[in-house]
């Protein structure tokens, strides 16, 4: 008959006592399996908010450093001039909840005039009409007779829809409902093959090619709006032409633009002659001021944006999101002090249930432990017993809490920790592919852990009590009843 | 002629009691050889346990020597008296102890643990000392499941796991009827007739002191009174009454026709 025998049938011997104990026990020890597992899926959402974060606006800013040697030129009150093509802004763009804090308001800027190209950096709510034709041939100068220009870009923008007056914030506003925004590029293969001026997301059939006419990039709003399919003829203002391809939506600005030939999109919009933007390559990003300069001197009407400026947005961008995170961070502090908290008194009490409970037993077994030492027992092999039970009692609780804890972790530890506030900063919205929501899971880690923990906290609770068994003096025990 | 094995020598024992001192054993003298069935008698609060408890190594004296083989236990450290207690003493009380969630072979057990024996070696020794107390095919059974009488054999047995110098025995028939109460007497005085274990037994009844060899009368924590037991005859083998030869198993004297064995008032208490 081993210590280990004993102190097995000492707590079976109370069933009712040890399953109250055991009961009280494994729910703390439930407690300190969630309460980590809770703080380990908070921080791991934050990391991975912050990951998405710094992502997005590196890759952001990879896209304008690319596009670093661009200027764009329209006249006022253009928006176009503020943007830069919406297939290359990707992931910045509000319609899908990229960033659109920034804004007053969730206005859909295709839901205005102008503006059709521009606008992830929000143009405003209230954009101008349409971008004002400029004609072409006035501006072959900034190609002639500019130094630094590689090449440039004419492109010829026209929205189809129905006008709408609305009001708001006491006034009215003619808004137009834009049904699709037709896009001209000269598809030459000189542009084509050095310039970024295709849309780079092709979902089905083919993208424009150098030399296409008569034919054109459908996006799938596009696609739905017309009813048509690749290979399809689409009518556009009266004219077929053959859809060669769709291309998905990278961004809410070219949800409506379908991409054809710029001589088609003059021709079938009654434009010929004439365009609403001019994009400039410069042959080098640093000739890009020089350049811009030079255009708005020699075209003082001509509203010229630059990559540059385009980096300051990004800049002021960059520190909101900094702001997001610095709150999330804050956010994740408090829960995890809270957390600290807890387990501090989670700890305490394992302990402290262990302790009353075994200064109950070793009271209860006095006399007992008086016999055991007059009929031989050491000091510490009594201190022993008491300790295994002790611990033992601890280690069935910690079991069963450890079983409970994993499959009520996410329950118990949204009970226990106060929520994390990960998009704490007003008005900033963060892209549903940005936010991510951890699962709350126990790992083996933590298991092991907790397992460690309820051996630790039953060796702590009853060390006293078994330090009081080891000090009973027999005679005065046997007198005890 | 027998060696001492107990050596007491002007031992005293004082209790606080709050603030008040109370003296539980007086400047007491005793000596006892191995082999020797003694009884303790006296009245109650005449310091019969606390004497027991001090030769048995749990009581500590306040002063005066306590002899066990020569050495004074009386100032052995704690560390040294467990294994004392555990290899030369075997406690029999008046209410049994023992443990309740073990068996009777797992009580008779727990002595010898720490003692280096293996399992098996356990088990045989306690079944052993089971049939030997006339308890073999109830090893297995709780002390609640046993009468008095057979909780107290399955004690002595306890007592004699490592095979110790002395049984002390503290009213060991103190809760049992009188049928029991004469077993018991029977088993211990044939146990210190056969392997001859000294035994030390404090007792109320007079009967059951007159069963043993020497009967020591403590009052006021002092030894006042010494008699010689019936016990004596049966290791002589002499009839106290009229001194003829007896057989070790003659309840009544082949001679003189007188119980050998009669009960008479010993000591007036
Ligand atoms: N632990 C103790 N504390 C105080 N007084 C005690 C203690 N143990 C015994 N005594 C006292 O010592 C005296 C002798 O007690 P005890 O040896 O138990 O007597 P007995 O066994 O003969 O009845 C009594 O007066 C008793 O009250
Ligand atoms: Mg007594």
């Amino acid at each position: 008959m081993g210590i280990i025998n004993r102190a097995i049938r000492n707590i079976s011997r109370r069933k009712i006592r040890a399953s109250l104990v055991i009961i009280a026990l494994a729910f703390s020890m439930a407690i300190l399996v969630s309460i980590p597992a809770g703080v380990v899926a908070n921080q791991k959402s934050a990391n991975d908010l912050a990951n998405n974060l710094s992502n997005t606006i590196g890759q952001t800013g990879e896209t304008i450093n690319q596009t670093l040697n661009q200027i764009d030129c329209s006249l006022a009150p253009s928006f176009s001039g503020f943007g830069f093509r919406a297939a290359d802004a990707g992931t910045f763009t509000p319609g899908q909840g990229g960033i659109g804090g920034t804004r007053s308001g969730g206005f859909d800027p295709n839901q205005f005039g102008g503006g059709t190209v521009g606008g992830q950096f929000g143009g405003g709510p209230f954009g101008g009409g349409e971008a004002s034709p400029m004609n072409q041939t006035l501006y072959n100068d900034i190609n002639n007779s500019i130094s630094g220009v590689a090449a440039v870009e004419p492109i010829l923008q026209a929205s189809e829809g129905s006008n709408e007056t609305v009001s708001m914030f006491g006034r009215t506003f003619t808004r137009q409902l834009t049904s699709y925004t037709i896009e001209g590029i000269p598809l030459t293969s000189d542009l084509i093959d050095n310039y970024p001026v295709l849309s780079t997301n092709v979902t089905a059939g083919r993208n424009l090619k150098a030399g296409d006419s008569g034919v054109v990039l459908l996006s799938e709003n596009n696609s739905a709006y017309f009813g048509v399919g690749v290979g399809d003829t689409v009518s556009i203002l009266g004219q077929g032409f053959t859809v060669v391809g769709i291309h998905g939506t990278s961004s809410a600005s070219d949800r409506l633009v379908l991409y054809m030939n710029l001589s088609d999109a003059q021709a079938v919009t009654n434009n010929t002659g004439y365009i609403t933007s001019l994009r400039v390559f410069t042959q080098t990003s640093d000739l890009v001021t020089q350049v811009s300069t030079a255009i708005s001197t020699l075209h003082p009407e001509l509203t010229v944006t630059t990559g540059q400026e385009r980096l300051t947005q990004l800049d002021s961008l960059q520190s909101t999101y900094n702001t997001a995170l610095e709150s999330a961070q804050a956010s994740i502090g408090q829960t995890q002090t809270t957390a600290l908290e807890e387990i501090i008194v989670v700890v305490a009490a394992t302990s402290l249930i262990v302790l009353f409970v075994m200064l109950y037993t070793v009271r209860e077994r006095t006399k007992e432990i008086g016999t055991l030492k007059a009929i031989g027992f050491s000091n510490s092999s009594v201190m022993g017993q008491f300790l295994l039970e002790g611990v033992l009692l601890s280690v069935i609780a910690g079991a069963v809490g450890i079983a409970i804890g994993t499959l009520a972790a996410p329950t118990l530890s949204a009970l226990l920790l106060p929520s994390v506030n990960l998009f704490g900063v007003t008005g900033v919205r963060v892209a549903s592919n940005v936010a991510s929501t951890a699962v709350v899971s126990v790992n083996l880690e933590i298991v092991l852990l907790a397992f460690g923990a309820s051996v630790a906290l039953g060796a702590l609770g009853s060390l006293y009590p078994a330090w009081r068994a080891a000090k009973i003096r027999p005679a005065e025990a046997m007198k005890y009843e | 002629m027998s060696k001492p094995v107990l050596q007491i020598e002007n031992l005293s024992k004082n209790y606080m009691l709050g603030k008040r001192e109370v003296s539980a054993l007086k400047n007491l003298n005793l000596t006892v050889n191995a082999g020797e069935f003694v009884a303790i008698m006296g009245p109650s609060g005449s310091g019969k346990t606390t004497l027991l408890n001090v030769i048995g190594c749990i009581d500590k004296p306040t002063s005066g020597q306590v002899l066990l083989d020569g050495i004074d236990v009386g100032k052995m450290p704690e560390n040294q008296l467990y294994k004392i207690r555990r290899d030369k003493m075997g406690f029999v009380f008046q209410t049994f102890n023992l443990l309740p969630y073990l068996n009777a072979r797992e009580n008779v057990e727990l002595p010898m643990e720490g003692k280096g024996k293996s399992k098996a070696e356990q088990r045989k020794r306690a079944s052993e000392l089971l049939a030997m107390v006339g308890l073999s095919g109830r090893e297995g059974h709780r002390p609640q499941r046993l009468s008095a009488g057979e909780q107290q054999r399955v004690a002595i047995a306890r007592a004699l796991a490592n095979n110790p110098a002395f049984i002390l025995a503290d009213e060991p028939t103190g809760n049992l009827d009188s049928q029991n109460k004469a077993e018991i007497i029977k088993l211990l005085a044939n146990l210190n007739l056969s392997q001859g274990t000294t035994i030390i037994m404090v007792t109320h009844d007079s009967q059951a002191a007159n069963h043993t060899e020497r009967m020591l009368l403590l009052k006021d924590g002092k030894i006042v009174k010494e008699k010689a037991g019936l016990h004596l005859a049966k290791k002589n083998n002499k009839c106290p009454n009229c001194g003829s030869s007896v057989q070790r198993t003659d309840e009544v004297c082949p001679s003189c026709k007188k119980p050998i064995f009669q009960t008479e008032e010993l000591f007036s208490t």
